[in-house]
């Protein structure tokens, strides 16, 4: 896994947070694990096409996810609803939009797919045998994973 | 509080009318979400208000196009590009509804996604805006 992915996804990401939600986040240990399982409560999945295929996995925790609604609304929320996880769907894809423009300058020419957003833990997102990027995120409102399966086409 | 005033570009036509576009985001977002009040009872308020939004959105984005005009702005086709995706955007969501879909999820879903465009296009496109307007003032 190339560092190229890392950085495209790691620095759209904290351009995206510190933009929308007034946040910084730093970057814990990379690990490589097999497959691509949902390792949090709420969970976002971006394709990826292109010259990379793939996918991105984000995975909050409901706290850290509404903390995040809450930053940008302005409101107290206390469920994850259609609104919060069509907020945190959107969070994500313009997260992957920069990532795609950062990629450029690597020379890849990626678009992505819709984010779906899936709710609960543990839930095997591609086959085994295959080795993802986890990289572990640290904000002032909890952890949080993205997840990073991409081959060359 | 939805606006922040890192949001401010430093000119008072344009940063009134994105406070006006908050607020009113943040009113309908505060209906949709309400859910102490059953949807039946809730939804001509919500259609009131998001016609407001939808025709606000339109007045703003016509008048701070014509004042990016005014002062030569030179990347005013990159942002009217931009304010034409956000449109269409909309529109989308305005076609389901009249569709009939006027559904309180969907509701909660196009105001979530209106949000987090509006914070995006606010936040980041029309600070260009300020930056070249302080620029110019340097110069001057």
């Amino acid at each position: 896994m190339k560092a190229e992915y890392v950085n495209s996804f790691y620095g759209a990401t904290q351009d995206v947070f510190r933009l929308m939600l007034d946040l910084p986040v730093e970057k814990g240990d990379l690990k490589v694990i097999e497959g691509m399982v949902c390792s949090k409560e709420t969970n976002i999945l971006l394709g990826i096409t292109g010259d990379l295929k793939g996918s991105i996995l984000f995975g909050f925790k409901n706290n850290t996810a509404l903390e995040m609604v809450k930053i940008m609304s302005g409101m107290e929320l206390n469920e994850i609803d259609n609104f919060v996880s069509s907020a945190l769907g959107e969070v994500a894809n313009i997260i992957g939009g920069n990532a795609v423009t950062n990629l450029t300058s690597y020379d890849y020419i990626c678009d992505i797919t819709p984010p779906q957003v899936i709710v609960g833990e543990y839930k095997s997102m591609s086959a085994a045998n295959k080795k993802s990027l986890l990289i572990p995120l640290k904000t002032d409102i909890g952890e949080f994973d993205v997840n990073i399966f991409l081959v060359e086409k | 509080m939805m606006w922040k005033d890192k949001y401010r570009i430093g000119v008072d036509l344009i940063d009134d009318q994105h406070i006006e576009l908050f607020k009113r985001l943040s009113e309908f977002i505060k209906i949709v979400q309400d859910k102490e009040r059953p949807w039946e009872d809730r939804l001509d308020n919500v259609k009131e208000t998001m016609e407001f939004m939808k025709d606000y959105v339109v007045f703003h984005f016509d008048d701070e196009e014509e004042y990016q005009k005014s002062i030569g702005y030179p990347d005013i086709e990159i942002h009217k590009e931009a304010h034409r995706v956000f449109k269409e955007g909309v529109n989308d969501y305005v076609k389901i509804f009249e569709q009939g879909e006027f559904t309180e999820e969907k509701l909660q879903e196009f105001s979530a996604k209106l949000m987090t465009w509006l914070i995006m296009h606010v936040g980041k496109m029309d600070q260009k805006i300020g930056e070249y307007v302080n620029s110019k003032e340097v110069e001057a």
